[in-house]
């Protein structure tokens, strides 16, 4: 026991010794003695050299409150040479602060002045990093749990290391200029200019809201981007947009990287309200609710051509060699869509197809009349096919999928989905005409255009073939024929509707279809196809009361939608209809 | 050497001025006689604590593995670090982790101070918990010692309800967030649930309220709770007449049965008590001076150079400054709660409060269930089987739920594989 | 020593080999406690001296000496000082009483205290009232960017000039 006693208290003895010994020499003690030997070799009096003689190593400060937060600012203790014009040459940490007409600084009789002195501004409210830390790798903001790290010349180890590279630079530090210099265009900022036409040019404001500047709703509020996330963040994502959250349907713009900088350093000056703005700048703004105003684009014959490209339609749709995968093709809209289509789904796509995503963007109403022209002009109908395969290939693959189960490449951003055709019990339950009629009349209120300007009857018939022998695998059957009224034999009134609420609640159809009969019940989520949303009007009105009873009454075989018949007498499901019918809003 | 009666000159007395002082404090000379080691114990106040002898088996380490003894240093520890780091914490939401950044970055010895702090903090939560399990596998709670081990049982308690409220006084996202959890497991308590978390916070979510009750519970009141449990724990080892031994087999000594009266004993002549026999002392104790001095000065080197060691190689955490928008995920409680959590998440009331509330109750109901006299004195004595086997099955469970929390809960506490 | 070479209560017999190596153990643990409580002594007072304060800066610059034309005399109430320049001559004087620490105004012979009425001269020196010294004086230095920077850390005998 002795011996183990005399060893602890040896490693006691050693431990003390050697934390002493770390307290003492500092790295920023080495600096500063480097510091004032080298002043000491530039001093040109004696008067100098005893001052410099009596200094001995000491922690600096500036304490900054100007800029909402207590800013403790303790970078010059090593980088002390930071306001002496003689170290210009030097190495880092003991290098001047460079002096740029950029930055506001005025050259007088050989002298550099600074415009932004560092007593009034300290360190941290441009560069970022900690200020109160005192070794390199607390102070630059290293430490991955530091919210701020030292803005373009630090990334830190957690982050992506395909992204790092890209995230140093000087430029990043424009984000923080504009946290006082918020005028739009202002010289010393270009890349936050650049970035914010970018926003625009980039339909990025169709989708999110910026305080001021934009009300997008379908993606997250980038009011105070800047503020809430690192640059590491926001590269990533721009870049892939999945990333973070597997259900984004943010597009893939497959920016160039210079673009995709701009972006994240406009995004990195978005901080709420920033310090020359008062709340009350902010909060005029936002009541204004400044129209986005969008420089009109090209004039001239190929305007609409070019204004596809401008506006960046392609980040989403497919036209021509260009395809974002995401929304449906446009090669064939003249032959798809008519001009009062066109115009009401520009003007707000959901009032056409309300579930879209798309967005209602603000170009200026001259550029939408352009887009649509162009859009009608493209009434080239696509190479005839000679067999029913290559045309599901090209017009129906898109969206239903190349093994006909609903799985397109676009079917993710499509609601209602498109319809899996291998679900035998659905494709096998339904009458031939009608399907004949969605393909040749298309499906209100959804994404199935009518096709019939482009597909003759044969083809389309061909196409129902196809579909019914190599994905549903099913041949037609004769089809028992049901019992069912050709119109709701309950009239319409108040009380009806009423009655028909309350069982649509009691009978909880709510469950899958939603309190709002908006489809988007609790259990929703899991089933495919998604419940029918009631308030597309553009729907329900397409669908007669005939169908509506067989949808109840016997359910809709392959979906999870079961029958009701042994529940709800026929004067009840005539409530339910009727209930159904008074949700529909006049049309736009 | 008497005093000399002759009056002294000035002179004199400024050059005996050093030894007159010395001797003034120190009126006993270092023992080199069993009387003098005996008068230990009566002549200085420190070791005032100590009995006059010990039984050998008590400072045996295989016995008691010091753990008691490693339970107090830490304490004591985590005080001295503790006042230390309070003249630089400020308790406010907007000033605490800056603080804790000048802490780490300027003030000398800071990173290191508050490292101590936290290590010894996590050691005494385990130590006291080893202990509490040395305890009971030794038998050493029974008859006369039910009410010590009742102490024991608050005493562990408090312990970790320090290491609690301690917890959220650095204020960045671990803090924060590992007490947002641990408060609304408590607030699960059935009736009074919502009304303790409302006290315990000062408001319904934890904020500069709570921040400012946790600091004073955690600087003032619990440490001042815990040192007097911890005093009346120990006068209660003396009354109980030293740590639990084996019951003696052999005959005693021949001369134990020798009565020696003699006043040097002081006033344990009069003390009275089941086991301070006068005289009858059995021939298997030792005197405290040296003995059980050295003993407690070893575990202390040996507790402060891990400590210091530990210290030294591992940096306390500091994470992001708090952001009540955004909750980690996991948001995870202290490890001595995660198993906790790790029940809860499977059902509230009985994970958070139930199972708990059963466990706790139940160990203080420990010695009044377990009334046999058998078994004292040693491991994982055959007469206590069943007992040792269901402590130690409790024990393990605990164990394995605070590693599942620790380390196979991810993102919304699904199972993960941490390799 | 905090062994005792003699225990009669030792049961295992101590031959005269061991004792050497006793001794040199018991020397060995208390040295290092004792070195370590000392070190800790000194770290403890190190610990306690602030490195940093959260006040104003007592060295602090405050602009260019073509800001003070020869012949001014100018308080600055924020950081006490009074900037006195004199032909190419700079001094800082402090405006602190040293009486109960009011701040005292520029008056044509001097300063003068409101709150107990002291005097001071153009220097600082005390000419009436209860102001026990003068008021300090402090060092004025130049900057390498060329500010005018006072230490109020650095008192200098009253006197002392910067020379521009």
């Amino acid at each position: 026991m002795r011996l183990a006693l005399a060893i602890a208290s040896l490693v006691v003895l050693a431990v003390h010794g050697v934390v002493f010994r770390n307290q003492f020499f500092h790295e920023w003690e080495r600096h500063q003695t480097a510091y004032i030997e080298q002043a000491r070799s530039f001093a040109k009096s004696d008067r100098e050299r005893a001052e410099l003689d009596a200094r001995s190593p000491r922690i600096e400060q500036i304490i900054v409150t100007s800029f909402g937060d207590t800013h403790v600012d303790r970078c010059t203790t090593c980088h002390l040479a930071a306001d002496d014009p003689r170290f210009g040459n030097h190495a880092e940490p003991l290098k001047t602060h460079p002096y740029s007409e950029a930055l506001g600084d005025v050259e007088r009789n050989g002298q550099w002045e600074r415009r932004h002195k560092f007593a009034d501004f300290g360190c941290t409210v441009c560069h970022d990093g900690e200020g109160r830390g005192l070794d390199t790798f607390y102070a630059h903001g290293q430490d991955e749990f530091w919210p701020d790290p030292l803005m373009g010349y630090v990334t830190q180890a957690n982050w992506r290391k395909d992204f790092s590279p890209h995230l140093l630079g000087k430029e990043y530090m424009e984000a923080k200029c504009a946290q006082c210099h918020t005028e739009e265009g202002f010289a010393g900022t270009p890349h936050v200019n650049r970035g914010r036409k970018l926003f625009y040019a980039m339909n990025c404001y169709g989708c999110h809201k910026i305080d001021g500047m934009s009300e997008g709703t379908l993606g997250p509020d980038l009011t105070e981007a800047g503020k809430k996330f690192k640059v590491d963040y926001l590269w990533e994502s721009i870049v892939e947009p999945r990333a973070n959250l597997d259900t984004s349907f943010m597009p893939n713009f497959h920016l160039p990287q210079d673009d995709v900088e701009a972006l994240v350093i406009f995004l990195k000056s978005r901080r709420g309200v920033n310090f020359a703005e008062t709340s009350l700048d902010r909060y005029k703004a936002h009541v204004a609710n400044v129209a986005v105003v969008i420089p009109p684009g090209t004039a001239g014959e190929k305007a609409g051509e070019q204004l596809l490209g401008d506006r960046a339609c392609t980040a989403c749709h497919k036209l021509g060699d260009k395809d974002g995968g995401i929304a449906p093709d446009l090669s064939y809209e003249g032959l798809i869509r008519d001009e009062q289509w066109l115009n009401d789904h520009f003007a707000n796509p959901r009032s056409r197809v309300p579930d879209s995503i798309m967005p209602a963007f603000r170009f200026p109403t001259e550029d939408f009349q352009k887009l649509m022209a162009y859009l009608e002009s493209l009434k080239t109908p696509p190479p005839s096919a000679r067999d029913a395969r290559t045309t599901f290939a090209n017009l129906c693959a898109r969206c239903h999928g190349e093994k006909g189960d609903g799985n397109g490449k676009v079917a993710w951003y499509i609601d209602p989905s498109p319809r899996d055709f291998t679900k035998q019990g659905f494709m096998a339950s339904k009458p031939r005409a009608r399907f004949i009629a969605s393909i040749q009349e298309g499906v209100g209120g959804t994404s199935m255009p009518p096709w019939k300007r482009i597909l003759k009857d044969e083809q389309i018939a061909g196409v129902l073939d196809y579909v019914m022998q190599d994905f549903a695998k099913e041949p037609f059957k004769q089809l028992r024929p049901r019992n069912l009224p050709e119109t709701n034999p309950v009239p319409s009134s108040p009380e009806s509707i009423a009655r028909g609420e309350q069982l649509f609640v009691a009978k909880r159809c709510i469950g899958c279809h939603g309190r709002k009969a908006d489809g988007k019940g609790a259990s929703s989520l899991d089933i495919l196809p998604h419940p029918r949303n009631f308030r597309n009007h553009w729907f329900v009105e397409s669908v007669a009361d005939k169908r509506l009873f067989e949808s109840i009454e016997y359910g809709v075989q392959g979906t999870a939608m079961p029958s009701w018949i042994d529940t709800l007498s026929t004067n009840e499901v005539g409530d339910v209809i009727n209930f159904i019918r008074s949700l529909q809003t006049t049309r736009k | 050497m008497t005093p000399t009666k002759k009056p002294s000159g000035a002179l004199t007395t400024l050059r005996e001025l050093p030894q007159n002082v010395w001797n003034s404090i120190f009126r006993n000379p270092l023992p080199s006689t069993d009387l003098e080691r005996s008068s230990t114990s009566f002549t200085n106040f420190f070791l005032h604590i100590h009995p006059v002898k010990v039984n050998k088996n008590t400072l045996r380490p295989a016995y008691t593995l010091g753990l008691g003894l490693m339970a107090t240093f830490l304490f004591v520890i985590l005080v001295v670090t503790g006042v230390l780091l309070m003249f630089y914490y400020v308790p406010s939401t907007t000033q605490a982790y800056d603080r804790m950044l000048d802490l780490r970055g300027t003030v000398a010895f800071g990173i290191f101070l508050r490292n101590m702090h936290r290590w010894s903090a996590h050691g005494m939560v385990a130590i006291v918990f080893l202990h509490m399990c040395r305890v009971f596998f030794t038998g050493a709670y029974k008859k006369p010692r039910e009410f010590n081990w009742v102490l024991g049982v608050f005493l562990l308690l408090v312990t970790l309800f320090l290491s609690f409220t301690g917890y959220l006084l650095p204020w960045d996202q671990l803090a924060f967030w590992a007490i947002t959890v641990g408060t609304s497991i408590a607030g699960y308590a059935p009736i009074v649930g919502q009304q303790i978390k409302f006290v315990l916070l000062g408001d319904t979510t934890v904020g500069q309220e709570a921040l400012l009750r946790f600091y004073v519970l955690h600087v003032a009141v619990l440490p001042a709770v815990l040192v007097l449990l911890m005093a009346i724990h120990f006068w209660r080892i003396r009354k109980d007449g030293g740590l639990s031994r084996p019951e003696k087999v052999a005959a005693p000594a021949p001369d134990a049965g020798v009565v020696k009266l003699k006043k040097i004993y002081g006033l344990q002549g009069f003390v009275r008590g089941p086991f301070t026999k006068l005289g009858n002392v059995p021939d298997d104790s030792v005197y405290s001076w040296p003995n059980l001095l050295m003993a407690e000065i070893f575990v202390f080197v040996l507790t402060i150079s891990v400590i210091l060691v530990v210290s030294l190689l591992f940096n306390a955490p500091l994470e992001q400054p708090v952001n009540v928008m955004h909750p980690p995920n996991p948001a995870k409680a202290p490890w001595y709660f995660l198993g906790l959590q790790e029940m809860v998440s499977y059902s509230a009331f009985w994970g958070g409060i139930g199972i708990p509330g059963m466990m706790a109750a139940l160990l203080l109901l420990v010695p009044y269930i377990d009334r046999s006299t058998h078994g004292v004195g040693k491991w994982f004595a055959k007469e206590r089987l069943l007992a040792n086997t269901i402590f130690l099955t409790l024990v393990i469970l605990n164990v394995i739920f605070i590693v599942i929390g620790t380390f196979f809960r991810g993102p919304n506490w699904s199972l993960v594989w941490p390799f | 020593m905090m062994v005792a070479p003699h225990s009669h209560d030792n049961p295992v017999a101590t031959t005269d080999s061991q004792m050497p190596r006793r001794r040199l153990l018991a020397w060995l643990s208390g040295f290092g406690l004792f070195a370590s409580a000392l070190l800790a002594v000194v770290s403890d007072w190190l610990f306690f001296k602030p490195r940093v304060t959260y006040g104003p800066n007592a060295r602090f610059a405050i602009g260019k000496p073509d800001d003070f034309p020869p012949g001014t005399r100018i308080a600055r109430d924020v950081e006490r000082v009074c900037i006195v320049r004199e032909g190419n001559k700079l001094a800082a004087i402090s405006t602190t009483c040293t009486h109960l620490g009011c701040i005292v105004a520029i008056a044509d012979t001097g300063f003068a205290c409101p709150c107990h009425g002291s005097h001071y001269d153009q220097d600082g020196n005390v000419t009436g009232g209860p102001a026990p010294k003068p008021l300090p004086w402090f060092q004025v230095s130049l900057a390498p960017n060329g500010d005018i920077v006072i230490d109020k850390n650095a008192p200098v005998d009253p006197g002392t000039y910067l020379t521009v």
